[in-house]
């Protein structure tokens, strides 16, 4: 592919960049005793991106043809040189990258071609039966598998020539309970990027399973928190939810000339000493991490970038316009979601560095707080206001666990919550792999870290 | 691409459909549907109060399902030239699984009574440069009306298509469609100050609609953005709260629709189960679902199975009178077939839903909502989260204000937790003015009472 890539901008002079990207997304899904849907979507095609007379045109193709590509290669032209009146602020030319030459081939691909369709039918059925016989108070459960397989070329006229592929599995069960004409729902998933046994490295399909299904009977017995501003201990995956939502989008480039709550605040204070904050293509710490990358989405070997340093804004995320723009390195965040999307600012896996206390000194050392567990969803804001959804709030009342209750919504100005981190444990997980990204375009993303001490809005009674 | 290229490329693509469900069936594969959905767009993106990017895009999705002897394989493809393989490939699923159910099968066709042209052959004289002089009027109005707003993205978009359904029982439909539309979101900036972000967007068959509808909805983005800047947090209070027309669509009539869904009720999931002509909610709320209105840009004579669409009553003064099917839920509920409701396109298996909702104005005029005594928190936008399941929602106001003797103050950090379910019967009045959503669907403003709203000051 490379290759037809490559004969394709033979002839070309200007900037071209093009991308064969080719997806496989197979899912399979259980409920009520029965297999409820398989299904296989399969898209292939080429973007084509331009820079003509200072601003960006794109087209894209299905057919993978030569004679296809080259015309969408002159479609694109047309559409930047008709713009091109428009723009204001013109693109001189795009800096020098650490480009992506070769192939790069993603561990866990065979493992899940060699697994059977029956195989994978199986786990989702077996679970969903197994866990609908837990409790009587379990009205539905709901076991899905699904797996994401990509490959991409990206050559461009200034350097870039490489070929990747990847696999991306993800497991996931939701259950519904009843009482008393009360109803509750608990999920729990997984998402990694590689093999199958990566994906239940930590947590078996049972063990998946059983924790949504407690969530949702657990639930039935619980009530609101009080709301107000609280001491919290967040758990990873709320720790993961809140780097990405709450700090993440306000530092990817783009949105900071937006004029996003960290414009102009690199070298700034804007966290405790205990904060350190990164986003990576890799997978620090151990493999897997659902976001990672080995190449992006202009051709860019990806960095580990460091957001924050002790408490110190330090870096956005670029691309190639905006580290020209700022006159920095590109950063490997360029990402675009199908063949036929524009490449994007995003993150991919984001976390925050671990800490030296423990999670039992964290409880122990709180006397009125809440531990929060179990990431739903999240939004932020150009204030730097965020929002994210928990499962489950547990009340911690002089230094130990208390009443169970039912999960809301928490939120809080970006910077304050991390000004106010007094406390990060030890322990480190990637908590948020089976979740997607929206900025117009969706992006596997992860994110995780420590345990960490902070104070949030809480929403209650 | 004009209609006449895009109507014989669909002329053409019936063709090749029921060829290949013909040759499907002659080797033994008995159900088989494919649904086709085809786009042709140009587009031109703004960021950062600048033009960012034009783009120009063709695509032809296919959604291939095979059911066999009570089992369902889904294929979606982009490629027409192995379309027969994916047809074998969906049928190769559907074998592979052991759990068969009767119920599941391929509706018989039905006549469709609606037939909509919602193709102005206007459209066909215009192209890039139209969209690119309509994002230059739009930085226009934000440079002389709107300086403190900035745009962090913007989209103009010119696109055209078809859907098409062929299957073996003998459905065979299809409509061809044309818009212009556009969005554009951001948030108002005043030197170290930044508001929330907001958003708006407008779609139109020609171009004067177009731009009438456009214009309208990019001012408002401007005034929602402003009125935003300079917000400040306020202390918790229970109350009232004032929806406009888009937070009611959005957030809290979602959750109410999304329980009346055929597969949630089977599968024991909604609160709605067992209420058919029950009182539900407030005597004040009516809603129907009316996909047959031409004039509607979601319109449609046929659903997601080739199925003809229709004009119904979803609830009336409070009373609910119907739930949403597709063939194989209306099987699982003892009907004798579907009432058209099967949602989704060319990438999704047929969900269960309304088209195009509308809720029936009231009695009571907008502004003196503003005007009440107490306090009242307007809530523009919720960002926030709910559970089907039990109705809850909670979510932090964004663009809100709170409405206090008369005086309209902007807030932040302000969140609200309530039940949707519970929320039916706290509706204390409905405006008999309102918005057209999408130009699909009409929403007065509600008034609702009882809701526990948490700020982050001390009284």
């Amino acid at each position: 592919m490379r290759n037809l890539l490559k004969e394709c901008l033979a002839e070309e002079s200007g900037f071209v960049e093009l991308r064969y990207h080719h997806k496989e997304s197979r899912s399979f899904f259980a409920e009520r005793g029965r297999v409820e849907s398989t299904a296989l979507r399969k898209r292939t095609g080429v973007g084509v991106r331009v820079l003509e007379a200072g601003t960006w045109g794109f087209a894209s193709t299905s057919e993978i043809s030569k004679s296809s590509i080259q015309n969408a290669i002159q479609v694109a032209k047309k559409a930047a040189r008709l713009s091109s009146a428009l723009r204001k602020d013109k693109i001189p030319n795009l800096p020098k990258a650490n480009f992506a030459v070769g192939d790069f081939i993603g561990k866990g691909i065979e493992d899940f071609r060699n697994r059977t369709v029956e195989e994978k039918l199986k786990l989702v059925l077996d679970i969903q039966n197994a866990a609908a016989k837990q409790s009587a108070k379990l009205q539905s459960v709901g076991c899905g598998y699904s797996e994401i397989y990509e490959e991409k070329a990206i050559v461009t006229t200034d350097g870039a020539d490489s070929f990747f592929s990847m696999v991306r599995p993800e497991f996931r069960v939701s259950a519904v309970a009843k009482e008393d004409g009360k109803m509750e729902s608990g999920s729990h998933s997984i998402g990694v990027t590689g093999g199958w046994d990566c994906l239940f490295r930590s947590q078996s399909p049972t063990e998946i399973s059983d924790e949504a299904c407690k969530t949702a009977v657990d639930l039935l017995s619980s009530s609101l928190p009080e709301g107000g501003l609280s001491t919290v201990i967040l758990s990873p995956s709320i720790v993961g939810l809140l780097v990405h939502e709450a700090i993440g989008h306000t530092v990817e480039a783009d949105f900071v000339l937006s004029g996003s709550v960290a414009q102009g605040k690199i070298g700034h204070r804007v966290g405790s000493d205990l904060v350190t904050l990164c986003d990576s293509g890799y997978s620090e710490y151990y493999e897997g991490a659902g976001g990672s990358i080995p190449v992006d989405d202009e051709g860019v070997i990806p960095t580990n970038t460091v957001i924050i340093k002790n408490g110190i804004l330090s870096s956005y995320l670029h691309n190639r316009e905006t580290a020209e723009r700022f006159g920095v390195a590109p950063t490997g965040s360029a990402r675009a979601w199908e063949y036929g999307d524009v490449p994007l600012i995003r993150m991919r896996n984001t976390f925050l560095m671990p800490g030296n206390s423990s999670l039992e000194e964290m409880i122990a050392n709180t006397k009125d707080g809440y531990y929060l567990d179990g990431a739903k969803n999240g939004q932020a804001d150009a204030t730097g206001e965020f929002m994210f959804a928990v499962q489950k709030a547990y009340r911690i009342q002089n230094g130990k666990i208390t009443d169970l209750l039912k999960g809301v919504t928490v939120s809080g100005l970006a910077f304050d919550v991390l000004q106010n981190v007094d406390m990060v444990s030890k322990e480190f997980k990637w908590d948020l792999g089976s979740g997607h990204c929206g900025k117009g375009q969706p992006a596997k993303v992860d994110a995780g870290g420590p345990y960490v001490r902070t104070k949030v809005l809480l929403g209650g009674k | 691409m004009d209609r006449n290229s895009i109507e014989k490329r669909l002329n053409d693509q019936k063709d090749l459909l029921s060829n290949l469900v013909k040759k499907a069936k002659s080797n033994g594969i008995d159900q088989v549907e494919i649904y086709s959905s085809y786009g042709y767009s140009e587009d031109v993106s703004l960021e950062k109060n600048d033009l960012n990017n034009c783009t120009a895009t063709e695509e032809n999705m296919f959604g291939i399902r095979v059911i066999h002897e009570g089992n369902q394989g889904f294929i979606i493809s982009n490629h027409i030239p192995s379309l027969y393989q994916s047809i074998e490939e969906a049928y190769s699923l559907a074998k592979s699984q052991s759990t068969p159910d009767l119920d599941l099968v391929l509706p018989e066709p039905e006549s469709i009574q609606n037939h909509f042209n919602q193709y102005d052959a206007s459209l066909d004289t215009m192209g890039i440069e139209d969209l690119v002089a309509s994002a230059k009027e739009a930085l226009g109005w934000r440079n002389d009306l709107y300086s403190k707003v900035n745009i962090d993205s913007g989209d103009f978009s010119l696109s055209k298509g078809y859907k098409l359904i062929v299957s073996s029982k003998g459905v065979m439909a299809h409509e061809l469609g044309a818009e212009l539309s556009a969005s554009v979101m951001g948030m108002g900036v005043d030197g170290d100050l930044v508001g929330s972000f907001d958003y708006d967007s407008a779609s139109g068959f020609d171009k004067t609609q177009f731009q009438t509808l456009w214009k309208k909805a990019f001012m408002n983005f401007g005034d929602k953005c402003m009125g935003a800047l300079y917000a400040k947090p306020i202390s918790g209070f229970q109350g009232k709260v004032l929806l406009p027309p888009e937070a009611v669509y959005s957030f809290f009539l979602g959750l109410f629709i999304g329980s009346l869904n055929g597969t949630s009720l089977r599968k024991g999931k909604s609160k709605m189960a067992g209420k058919l002509e029950e009182k539900v909610a407030s005597s004040l709320l009516s809603i129907w679902d009316d996909p047959t209105n031409n004039s509607f840009m979601g319109s449609t004579g046929f659903d997601r199975e080739g199925l003809p669409t229709s004009k119904k009553p979803i609830i009336t003064e409070g009373v609910l009178h119907t739930y949403f099917y597709n063939t194989y839920e209306a099987k699982k509920a003892g009907l004798p077939k579907s009432n058209g409701c099967a949602t989704g396109g060319a990438q999704s298996l047929p969900g269960c839903g309304p088209k195009q909702l509308q809720i029936a104005p009231g009695s009571a005029a907008k502004d003196e909502f503003f005007k009440l005594p107490g306090k009242t928190l307007f809530v523009n936008r919720i960002s926030g989260t709910k559970d089907g399941a039990s109705g809850d929602f909670s979510g932090v106001i964004k663009g809100g204000y709170l409405l206090e003797n008369g005086e309209k103050i902007p807030v932040r950090e302000v969140q609200i937790v309530g039940n949707a379910f519970e929320a039916l019967n706290q509706i204390e009045a409905i405006s008999k003015e309102g918005e057209l959503l999408g130009e699909s669907s009409f929403v007065p403003y509600m008034l609702l009472d009882g809701f526990t709203i948490t700020g982050v000051t001390e009284e």
